[in-house]
């Protein structure tokens, strides 16, 4: 319900003016979640942290998006057959009742021009496109048998983040927040990062709040320029300059609190002052020139730069400090071959190049940190790539088209199994055989990992109880350790 | 919490105890029974006759009465112990009750005994309140009769005396005037305006100003913003690309529809049909933008068909939403769970708005070009001059002359040619053409088949243009069109527009609706706080012939309206919401305000009405956008400083102050702003430069205006901000900050003249930089007190 917020400052107030005790108040407000779920935090603070509705794996998410989708064929998913029909017509069967974004006319299948090997004791067979993910791969679930209803990023990022393919509804870490509030008051709950010098296809409403109060929303931390927007004092103010002022704002706030009797007086009060901390705590955070120079080797970051390198350092750092979600995007995966900036023999190497060192990093370094138990890390893009190559407009590189049937995302701690591989797909690539997951499944997935049942969270918006899996969605439990 | 016995209205009671059904008269199904019916039951035994759990529908006694499946009778009137409802509702065992472990609803036992007491007595059902059409009743008696000053009061009197509450006094002349300055125009008063008041001690001193704020421009705009929240408005079509839509002049129509007082019931004609008016005008035909608002998808590999349906299912749900408060979306894919819109009704509404020609084109035909005839006359003039010298340059080139004097002459030619088409460009860009609705041509007309499940891929029977028969029908005699359409939706005979409109109105000025889903009138929605109040001001809205001034003068010049908002102890306790307007409305400013605000107390607003958006200081990177080489350039002179509604909107990448402040994306309509309270919203008033130029225009201010003694310009500082005279030490502590910030300044030059002129600009003439650099520090506070960001 809508109330949500606004009665939690009216809860505030009965905190602030103790006139009532701290018990049961806003606690039916989280509307859908059980009252009992959230008797344990009752508190009034909407970012407050609110106890799950059941005992969770992870406590936190770091969620990579590759944004344009990077091609599985090429990394994670090997299909010697491919590589034997290269060049040939694909079979008709896979251009029947389709659509694509570029292909046109019959196109011919693209065997990847990739080495695949096993790795680990595992032995999980991947390409020699990521040699640094080889020596995490013991450490991650792999699931083969991804599948998406939408085929164009904007609708397809969406519909992964927000369980539909049009702007509207909250995202998945608004949602995380929504149920879980966050551990660190001075930090946002739900922290989007952003390197490749793009925004992702879907816009902000990929890490949007929706309906759901705009507390929620991702908050964007950016590697250039203010981190948070306007965390900077005016030029001419300095520190000492901002606590004058704000002692000032203060006490004649608390006048108008006293003169008018509102509550809500009260908890502006107490944001302006965590405004203060977080004017220190997020410069500080995003601050990675003080870590050592072995971290900087491990991730190869360069402080200062916009990278996903840094970013994925910056979400080490950010979940350590109690960070609920940290949302990472990194434009250039959309690999269509149309020229060199993003092909198949140029581009998608170099990107990995970029990608695969900081990745390994940051499960090797929530690992040694003991932070991997309890932090779920997911990679995906948004949906696959074909099978064929897409040579539009007769291009003479390689690229593969849009594919909703099968993708391959990963994940690894937070409870999920390790060394392990979900799902398989046709030897083409081109369906799933065995186990598909659904996007909706996912997000149930993810969900149940933080400890919430996704039929449970749920938010009253005109008349009905909405949640992130739309009405549906399975936990893959096959996934879970 | 439902209020279970009398009163029967949402909310209050809410802490004191409830009396219970038994104790109290007859219930009542609308208060007591459908809400409990419609949050646990309906879901499954619903309106949705394609769900209906085991042949069985609760929502009508035909339904509930029938047998079922198993032959059981869900109600048997009278019976209670014979009704299978009752049996499986009060059940503990799990396989047997009522609803299914699996939905997590377990009914209480006072639910229980509500639903049994409610059979016992007869079963009666009754329609839901808002599907009968509102009635004007009598006012209630009251007590205390002085009180009252309208129809309004009556009924928020008789209310609160019923629950042994009092009203307010009378807010303070200053406090009411900043109130009532920011309800109707969005800006604060200036100091001349206060003064003007504080002087004039008439009896009619307050309604000479609320006609003034009426007539004033800034009006139109201050409600403009709300309409174009509901118009989902913006400069950008939205999806990946989000390219730039020249649609401008609808949001300038919006305006000068407000201001001119247009009735309701015209500007929701115009702007659903208004090219199928006789003789529809220049403005008509721009009014029907409105619904050219939805996005249009420009991305590669798309299906166009795809996305116009999109569109359509998003100018259904609006329309309904809009002025009907129905979420009739859920019945797109299905019938409605909880409200009476089949799934085929709903693709009756889609049949009304399925037949214009817009086709998710990439250049939005068909469009409109604004302007005078001879503006128009001209630019074709110039176009035909450049198909001339075209003309003149092909013909030229053909004959292939490659002396010297032909070059020559082939070089004359290309720059008459080129000066040609830049006249001709330079007359079209004053004529911007906007996206508008157009029917196609009858051989041409679509045939509306209900989407299966949603999907316009999966089309099932043809539907006839219709509206669900719950909410009546079109007048007879009207066209079975949009433009009948249109007209049924402002008829007197429809149950919910006027309700919704005035609750929209009342939500503006109070902060929460008298129905608080102001999006939602349904079964599902809370009831209304004042039912006859609710009715009263609809049928009073009709009766003035739909005039939104009449209305809002009619709330603003209420006792009501005009009660101070401090709080009152006896009072929180009881309704600390205020939902029985014991006291007057306090909430925080919406984010357009506060940004006029800030601009105006410091002298820098810009009163420049109408035209293109603008593009005022925005921090570099937020337009970062795939697939797109647009960037943000600064707007010069004025437009800097133009009200907030000007500013670009961009739907993938939205003002940011805006955004940190509640507002929607605009990517679909938003009937309701949820407010938050947030550190981030601190960070921008305090950080953000537009509200640091601000406090430096402020700062200037004081000094110029404000007297010499430092005190006084403390004073004229939260004049300018809060509208009031400083009260309890206020300019005494602004003073110690002053001192104290002058000090550190007179040793810190370079950052004395930092913060006194970045961004605004230069010192002005014979004033030091410590000295504003402390006034500005001053005004940079007061900018962000509570009482300057809310509505007092």
């Amino acid at each position: 319900m809508n109330l949500f917020h606004e009665k939690s400052h009216a809860t505030t107030r009965r905190h602030f003016l103790g006139k009532f005790g701290l018990g049961a108040l806003a606690l039916s407000l989280l509307d859908g979640r059980a009252a009992s779920a959230a008797l344990s935090g009752a508190t009034s603070d909407p970012m407050a942290p609110r106890a799950p509705h059941f005992v969770p794996r992870a406590k936190r998410v770091i969620y990579l998006h590759m944004a344009g989708s990077p091609p599985q064929q090429d990394l994670f998913d090997h299909k010697p057959k491919l590589a034997e029909l290269n060049g040939q017509p694909c079979p008709d069967s896979f251009l029947q009742m389709e659509r694509f974004a570029f292909i046109k006319g019959h196109p011919t299948i693209l065997g990847s021009p990739y080495k695949f090997a096993p790795h680990g004791q595992a032995g999980i067979t991947t390409s020699e496109l990521l040699p640094h993910f080889h020596s995490i791969s013991d450490d991650v679930t792999l699931v083969n048998s991804m599948f998406t209803d939408q085929f164009n990023h904007a609708p397809a990022q969406l519909f992964l983040y927000t369980g539909a393919p049009r702007p509207e509804r909250p995202s998945m870490g608004a949602w995380a927040t929504y149920g879980l509030g966050t551990d660190n008051s001075d930090l946002p709950g739900f922290v989007v990062l952003v390197s490749g010098g793009r925004q992702p296809d879907g816009g902000k409403a990929t890490f949007g709040s929706g309906w759901l109060p705009s507390v929620y929303q991702g908050v964007q931390c950016r590697t250039v320029g203010d981190p948070v927007l306007y965390v900077s004092d005016p030029p001419g103010m300095d520190r000492a300059g901002r606590r004058r002022s704000l002692d000032a704002l203060r006490d004649l706030n608390e006048k108008q609190a006293a003169y008018f009797g509102d509550d809500e007086t009260l908890t502006r009060i107490s944001q302006y002052e965590l405004a203060f901390r977080m004017q220190v705590s997020v410069p500080d955070v995003m601050d990675i020139s003080k870590e050592p120079p072995e971290v900087h080797e491990m991730y190869g970051t360069a402080p200062g730069k916009q990278s996903l390198a840094n970013n994925c350092l910056l979400a080490r750092r950010l979940v350590e400090r109690g960070v609920r979600f940290v949302q990472i995007f990194d434009w250039g995966w959309d690999i269509h071959g149309t020229g060199p900036s993003d092909d198949l023999i140029t581009h998608l190497p170099a990107k990995c190049k970029e990608m695969d060192r900081p990745v390994a990093a940051l499960i090797k370094d929530l690992k040694q940190r003991g932070l991997l138990d309890d932090t779920l890390v997911v990679f995906s893009g948004e949906f696959g790539r074909t099978a064929m190559n897409e040579a539009r407009n007769g291009s003479t590189f390689l690229g593969r088209d849009h594919h909703p049937h099968c993708f391959s995302i990963w994940m690894a701690g937070g409870g999920v199994k390790r060394g392990y591989v979900h799902g398989a797909t046709d030897e083409l690539g081109y369906r799933i055989t065995k186990d598909p997951v659904h996007i909706h499944d996912l997000q149930a997935t993810i969900l149940h990992i933080l400890g919430m049942d996704h039929e449970r969270l749920t938010y009253r918006f005109q008349g009905r109880d909405f949640r992130l899996t739309d009405v549906h969605g399975k936990v893959v439990k096959a996934l879970l350790a | 919490m439902l209020g279970v016995g009398v009163p029967r209205t949402s909310e209050p009671s809410s802490n004191a105890a409830s009396p219970s059904p038994t104790a109290a008269g007859p219930v009542d199904f609308n208060a007591d029974i459908r809400p409990i019916l419609s949050n646990n039951c309906f879901k499954c035994h619903g309106p949705d006759e394609a769900k209906a759990e085991g042949g069985l529908r609760l929502d009508t006694l035909e339904h509930a009465t029938a047998p079922t499946k198993k032959n059981h009778r869900a109600i048997v009137p009278g019976k209670p112990g014979e009704s299978e409802l009752i049996k499986r509702v009060a059940s503990k065992d799990d396989d047997v009750r009522m609803p299914p472990p699996e939905m997590h609803k377990t009914l209480t036992p006072a639910e229980v005994a509500t639903l049994s007491k409610w059979i016992e007595e007869g079963a009666a059902y009754k329609p839901h309140w808002s599907l009968v059409p509102p009635v004007r009743g009598e006012s209630p008696a009251v007590k205390n009769t002085a009180w009252c000053r309208s129809f309004i009061d009556a009924h928020v009197l008789a209310r609160l005396e019923k629950e042994g509450l009092s009203p307010s006094p009378e807010a303070d002349k200053e406090t009411l005037l900043r109130r009532v300055s920011l309800d109707l125009t969005g800006l604060p008063p200036s100091p001349k305006e206060i003064d003007d008041f504080l002087a004039d001690t008439s009896d009619a001193a307050y309604e000479r100003v609320v006609d003034r704020l009426l007539a004033s421009d800034a009006y139109g705009e201050r409600w403009a913003r709300l309409w174009l929240d509901l118009a989902r408005f913006a400069d950008t079509k939205g999806y990946e690309k989000d390219d730039r839509r020249t649609i401008w002049p609808y949001r300038d129509w919006v305006i000068r529809a407000f201001n001119s007082d247009m009735p309701f019931d015209r500007f929701t004609v115009a702007q659903i049909a208004g090219d199928l008016l006789d003789n529809s005008s220049d403005d008509d035909l721009i009014a029907t933008a409105f619904h050219r608002n939805t996005m249009n998808n420009d991305e590669g590999g798309t299906d166009d068909e795809e996305f116009r349906s999109a569109a359509v299912v998003d100018r259904v749900n609006t329309t309904m939403q809009v002025w009907m408060g129905v979420t009739a979306g859920c019945a797109q894919c299905h019938s409605h769970k909880y409200d009476p819109i089949s799934h085929r009704e709903y693709f009756g509404l889609y049949a009304f708005l399925n037949q214009t020609q817009d086709a998710d084109q990439p250049d939005e035909s068909p469009t409109f070009m604004v302007g005078s005839a001879e503006d128009k006359a001209k630019l074709a003039a110039l176009d035909a001059s450049l198909r001339d010298r075209e003309a003149e340059l092909a013909a030229y080139v053909a004959k292939n002359d490659t002396t010297d004097a032909g070059k020559a002459e082939a070089d004359r030619l290309t720059k008459a040619r080129d000066a040609a088409r830049a006249e001709a460009d330079a007359q079209r860009a004053k004529l911007p053409s906007l996206p508008i609705f157009r029917d196609l041509p009858p051989e041409k007309r679509r045939t509306t088949k209900i989407h299966l499940k949603g999907s316009f891929l999966t089309q099932g029977d043809p539907v006839e243009p219709g509206v669900p028969a719950a909410y009546g029908d079109l007048r007879e005699g009207e066209p079975r069109n949009r433009l009948g359409f249109a007209r049924w939706l402002v008829d007197r005979s429809n149950p919910l527009t006027a309700r919704v409109a005035v609750n929209r109105c009342w939500e503006q000025f109070f902060g929460t609706g008298l129905v608080e889903t102001v999006e939602d009138f349904g079964s599902q929605a809370p009831l209304p706080t004042h039912p006859a109040l609710l009715d009263a001001l609809a049928v009073d809205f009709m009766d003035h012939a739909w005039s939104m001034k009449q209305l809002c003068k009619s709330i603003v010049t209420s006792a009501t309206y005009r009660q101070s908002s401090r709080a009152r102890a006896e009072c929180m306790e009881r309704d600390a919401r205020n939902r029985l307007l014991w006291r007057g409305p306090r909430f925080r400013l919406d984010a357009e305000m506060l940004r006029d605000s800030a601009l105006s107390a410091a002298g820098l607003l810009s009163r420049k009405l109408y035209g293109p958006s603008v593009f005022p200081r925005q921090p570099d990177g937020i337009w970062a956008m795939p697939y797109s080489g647009d960037s943000w350039v600064l707007s010069a002179g004025e437009d800097r400083f133009r009200r907030a509604l000007y500013t670009f909107f961009r739907r993938t990448a939205p003002y940011p102050s805006m955004m940190t402040f509640d507002a929607g994306s605009r990517e679909s309509c938003l009937p309701r702003r949820i407010r938050t309270n947030t550190p981030l919203q601190a960070l921008t008033t305090l950080n953000d430069p537009v509200f640091v130029e601000a406090a430096q225009g402020v700062a200037r201010r004081a000094v110029r205006e404000g007297g010499s003694d430092p005190k006084s310009r403390a004073a004229y500082i939260i004049k300018l901000c809060i509208g009031r005279a400083q009260r309890d030490g206020e300019a005494e502590r602004l003073l110690s900050l002053y001192e104290g910030e002058i000090a550190h300044y007179r040793a810190n030059n370079d950052n004395a003249i930092k913060m006194a002129t970045d961004p605004l600009g230069p010192l002005p003439e014979g004033m030091n930089a410590p000295e504003l650099a402390a006034w500005t520090v001053v005004a940079n506070v007061v900018l962000n007190l509570d009482e300057t960001l809310t509505k007092n």
